[in-house]
């Protein structure tokens, strides 16, 4: 049974300065592993505190979040041990290489097979090539792939992701989103893609646009409109 | 071109002024210099002070003397080698007034003595004494109070010396170089030195002691000089053997090494730092490039910017280090009254000189990276390995180069250096093999260990840099520390407190019953009172002495004389037993095995003796042999009556010689009137009043144990200076690694155990550096800086780094406590 990620009426409000900013209001998401989402919107209108949210490395000022797995309720404190995270700035250590990079987070966790299962993720995002390069001997595009290898070679069930494709031309930000789906896809994480890029965004199975406070699944939308012109077609 | 880049640089100084690297840079520049120009002033200021004082107190800085005066060309030969030459005669000669006769040590000076310190005499017997210029006219004499007493002379008295009147016109209280005569409690007389001519005493009896002032460097010349042409006369000197001389040596040694310590501290401190500034400076100059200037033009503004710095930060330095010591001054002058302040340009200009350098040494590879570097390689940054240690060991030449310039004291800069140097070569080599070995035998074990050692490892070469700016650290303090408590316990032993104003030192069977009785009625405290025989040693395991040992030591010169050989049932309280065994079978009385002898340490050392040796004495014309079973020290803080050669109480059995005590007896001020009645009744009586003598060094010392105690805070201050700009040099880093560690799903708590375990790794590599380097600081540096003996204490080093590990480890996890302060969408937003 795939477990899910869910926040009911959540809002995120900040003091500042004796003035209230709330970034959103009564918010419903629910994320399940396996699936791929995205996130659009306008600079500043709360993604990246949203994705914060959903992986409960901070808490709304309102609502409730669970966190569903083997049919169990649990808090977002139990979901730490199952997420990655990848970044704009792609955000490797610049004195390990590559290899050693992927393989950190294995050897964090004590697992004796390091070395060898990060190899296999680095041949996965195709650059086992290059393992023994520093990051500042890689190119934009390789760095993220490192850091999509890096996150996923733990197996967590959900990957966030930051502007994954921000910092990379487009044709590097195609390959990259090939590799982070393919990825997810094949380790059956949950993906939620936070971006800019529509191209991105289409890509994920479901869209979501934040804007002015309330999140609108397009995604529903879309669907109706693929559902109404295969109607059409049908017609 | 030129008024534009200085422009430009003004532009970013100002601009870059309250950015935190920048920020930090000022502050740990100035804090330095502030730090070392402070010291250099005060340390000159002391210096001088000592200088001036313990030359009073030796009263010259060399006295050559012999049995004949010097034939002119000698003379003139001398006054060349030197600055000055004052020559002073002395004969024991018999004291004759109504009836009553003394012998005394008859000083004869001319009107140029003294030669350096003061000369006090006072015009009554209880009056004040007042600083003498020349010595007595012609006809007169000046007596001391003993013999004042002992032939019941009163100031007008006329005094027959060798058939001439002599009128008796001062007191003499002290003569500024009694103390190079060595300890001799003659009664002592003054006359001009024309009049001993006219005595006409037969020339062999005279002594000719020749006061000479003269620089370390002139006294050496001199030395060398004696030896060819004068082998027979004795020459002493304030670098000498003297236990004061060693103390005023030890000293400035003490003051040269602390200032060449903080100038190391220092480099150690800006080296971290300059980590931070490196790169902000290479990205500055990147933006420069990028938008068309030349590297030329980046690397003027670079230069013209730190110009700045410093020329803006100079005059605050300057002005907060003269008010320091200004401060300093005064605080020590409660105890010290003509301690004066004064501007002492020289040090100024040369510790600001070598500071500058310094700051510069270290920048240099900022600018030198900036020169003919391609705008992406800049944004790139990252200093590739060999290149990074090409620069780190050529600063060190430098760094070398300018210490040695900057210290007086080539020799022990240069010591200090090779300990230092070997340090850092030491503790790369151990990081990294640490690291290595640690990584691949962990391998297979999990936990944060194992990956600590794997994070380490991989991040050598900044890690390692931290572990040799925090391990350089380490061993400069433990040295100090080191170094402070055994100069300490050596000083401790100079000191005369609680040890009584009046020293006997031979005081017959009789003599002594008296002094004990009239110090019941009187209320007199007797400190200490020890007995003794005269003892000759002759020969060293059955060798004449001559030929046992050739190499002259204080040791040696005395044993050419008859020594005082104590005897006791058990240590004396005042001494610890070295080596060896106290008195063995002393379970069975009156034990055959009396021919046991205890050595004091630093004896065995002179002469080269080992426990079990034999000793041969000629005890009041029998010869008696004996076997060295023990070997004792002084242990300071239970008087200072202490004897080298010491034998068990059962030897007394079979020894038949005259005995006779030391004492110290500890008189109340109007009390120092039964002094004159015990010399009127025991004329034969050795006795020293010790008041003034002890008061002028234990002031002086108490001065030096503050200031050294002083100077070992300024370092502890700048060890956490160091230690704070490597944490601060890494911060962003360990931030980062902090916030990824995070985005692995880790808590905040594996982030600190994380980083309780890299401090504790960098603190235990640090620590095994820190302890190799101290314990080769020591043995390159006691002997010949301080004569002092060096024997490591090996549970004192290391309890005392188990200590400065912890709080080291402590204060790094506290300081980098704000590198936890990161989190995972820190990443998200940075940039
Ligand atoms: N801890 C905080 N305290 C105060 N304000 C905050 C805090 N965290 C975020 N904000 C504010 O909330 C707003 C939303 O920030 P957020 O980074 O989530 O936007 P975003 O949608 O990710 O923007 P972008 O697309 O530019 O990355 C910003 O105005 C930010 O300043
Ligand atoms: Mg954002």
């Amino acid at each position: 049974m795939s477990s899910y990620i869910e926040l009911k009426n959540i809002s995120q409000s900040f003091q500042l300065n004796e003035s209230t900013v709330t970034l959103f209001n009564d918010l419903n998401l629910s994320i399940f592993q396996g699936e791929s989402y995205a996130i659009t919107g306008p600079s500043g209108a709360g993604k990246s505190s949203l994705l914060m949210l959903i992986s409960g490395l901070e808490k709304p000022t309102a609502g409730q979040v669970a966190y569903v797995k083997a049919e169990q309720r649990k808090t977002l404190d139990f979901l730490r041990a199952d997420i990655g995270f990848i970044f704009q700035q792609f955000h490797l250590l610049p004195e390990l290489t590559a290899l050693n990079n992927v393989a950190l987070p294995l050897k964090l966790r004590g697992d004796k097979q390091a070395i060898n299962k990060a190899l296999v993720w680095l041949d996965k995002v195709g650059l086992s090539q290059r393992k023994n390069h520093k990051p500042s001997e890689l190119s934009g595009g390789e760095q993220q792939r490192v850091a999509i290898a890096r996150a996923l070679v733990f197996e967590p069930n959900f990957i966030f992701a930051d502007e994954p494709t921000g910092n990379l031309d487009q044709k590097s930000a195609t390959e990259i989103a090939d590799i982070l789906f393919a990825c997810c896809q094949e380790n059956n994480s949950g993906l939620v893609v936070v971006t800019h890029s529509a191209v991105l965004a289409q890509r994920a199975q479901h869209t979501f646009l934040l804007a002015d406070g309330s999140l609108m699944d397009c995604s529903m939308a879309e669907a109706h409109n693929k559902q109404e012109s295969n109607e059409m077609f049908r017609v | 071109m030129l008024t534009n880049n200085i422009k430009l640089a003004w532009h970013f100084y100002k601009q870059e002024y309250h950015h935190a690297h920048q920020r930090l840079l000022r502050w740990t520049q100035g804090v330095l210099l502030l730090f070392i120009v402070t010291l250099s002033q005060s340390s000159e200021s002391i210096q001088n002070y000592l200088d001036k004082n313990l030359q009073g107190l030796l009263g010259a800085d060399a006295v050559l003397s012999q049995q004949q005066t010097l034939s002119s060309a000698q003379f003139s030969k001398v006054s060349s080698l030197t600055n000055n030459v004052v020559m002073t005669q002395q004969i024991k000669a018999t004291l004759t007034h109504n009836g009553q006769w003394q012998q005394a040590k008859i000083k004869a000076v001319d009107k140029q003595y003294p030669l350096q310190g003061e000369l006090l005499t006072s015009r009554k017997l209880q009056g004040p004494s007042q600083q003498t210029l020349g010595g007595p006219a012609l006809g007169e004499i000046w007596l001391d109070a003993r013999l004042f007493a002992s032939l019941s002379l009163n100031i007008g008295d006329q005094l027959l010396v060798a058939n001439s009147l002599f009128l008796v016109s001062r007191v003499l209280q002290h003569e500024p170089d009694r103390l190079m005569e060595g300890h001799s409690v003659d009664m002592r007389a003054m006359i001009n030195i024309l009049d001993m001519k006219a005595l006409g005493f037969s020339s062999d009896l005279i002594n000719y002691r020749y006061l000479i002032a003269a620089s370390t460097k002139q006294i050496n010349s001199l030395i060398r000089w004696q030896q060819k042409n004068l082998p027979a006369a004795q020459i002493q000197h304030k670098q000498g053997d003297h236990p004061l001389a060693l103390f005023w040596q030890r000293t400035e040694n003490f003051i040269g090494l602390a200032s060449i310590i903080l100038f190391f501290m220092a480099a150690i401190a800006i080296e971290q730092l300059t980590q931070v500034h490196m790169k902000k400076d290479q990205y500055f100059t990147a933006i420069c490039m990028s938008l068309g200037a030349s590297s030329f033009a980046g690397i003027q503004v670079s230069c013209f910017k730190w110009i700045i710095n410093l020329v803006l930060l100079l005059p605050v330095v300057i002005l907060l280090s003269t008010g320091f010591h200004w401060l300093i001054v005064s605080w020590l002058n409660s105890a010290f009254v003509d301690l004066l302040w004064q501007w002492n340009y020289r040090p100024i200009l040369k510790s600001i000189g070598a500071v500058v350098v310094l700051f510069a040494v270290f920048h240099t590879p900022v600018w030198f990276s900036l020169h003919g570097c391609a705008v992406t390689k800049l944004f790139n940054g990252e200093n590739k390995g060999l290149s990074h240690w090409f620069t780190k060991i050529s600063s060190i030449f430098v760094l070398s180069g300018v210490a040695i310039t900057y210290s007086d004291n080539g020799l022990l800069t240069l010591m200090m250096v090779v300990a230092i140097t070997t340090t850092i070569v030491l503790m790369i080599l151990m990081s990294w093999i640490t690291l290595t070995l640690g990584e691949k035998f962990t391998q297979n074990f999990s936990g944060l260990v194992p990956f600590t050692l794997f994070m380490m490892k991989q991040r050598i070469v900044s890690k390692s840099t931290q572990i040799i700016g925090v391990g350089l650290c380490t061993f400069l303090l433990l040295f100090t520390l080191m170094l402070l408590k055994d100069l300490g316990s050596t000083m401790a032993s100079y000191q005369r407190q609680h040890d009584g104003n009046v020293m006997v030192s031979q005081a017959t069977v009789p003599q002594l019953a008296f002094i004990e009785n009239l110090a019941k009625q009187q209320g007199v405290t007797i400190r200490q009172a020890k007995p003794y025989m005269h003892a000759k040693l002759v020969a060293v395991n059955k060798q004449a002495l001559a030929e046992f040992s050739q190499k002259p030591s204080e040791s040696l010169a005395t044993f050419a004389r008859a020594i005082r050989l104590h005897w006791n049932e058990s240590m004396p309280e005042n001494n610890k037993l070295v080596d060896g065994h106290y008195w063995q079978g002393k379970e069975q009385p009156d034990s055959q095995n009396w021919q046991q002898i205890s050595v004091e340490q630093e004896v065995m050392t002179d002469l080269g003796l080992v426990i079990g040796d034999s000793l041969t004495f000629v005890i009041d014309q029998q010869s008696f042999t004996f076997a060295i079973s023990a070997s004792h020290a002084f242990k300071p803080g239970a008087g200072s009556i202490t004897f080298w050669v010491q034998m068990p109480t059962a030897a007394l059995t079979h020894i038949q010689a005259p005995r006779y005590s030391m004492a110290s007896l500890e008189l109340a001020p109007q009390q120092w009137r039964l002094l004159a009645e015990l010399w009127q009744k025991f004329p034969t009586l050795r006795m020293i009043s010790l008041t003034e003598m002890t008061a002028i060094f234990d002031s002086i010392l108490a001065m030096i144990t503050q200031l050294i105690s002083g100077f070992s805070f300024i370092i502890i201050s700048l060890t956490c200076v160091v230690i704070l700009a490597s944490i601060n040099a890494l911060e962003s880093k360990e931030k980062k690694k902090n916030s990824i560690i995070m985005s692995f799903g880790f808590s905040r708590s594996t982030c600190f155990r994380l980083n309780v375990i890299e401090w504790l790794v960098t603190a235990s590599i640090a620590a095994m550096g820190a302890i190799v380097g101290t314990y080769l600081a020591g043995l390159l540096i006691y002997q010949s800086q301080f004569s002092l003996t060096y024997k490591a204490d090996f549970i004192w080093l290391i309890a005392t780094l188990f200590i400065i590990l912890l709080l080291v480890t402590a204060l790094g996890v506290y300081a980098s406590r704000n590198n936890l302060r990161s989190s995972v969408r820190q990443l998200m937003s940075e940039t």
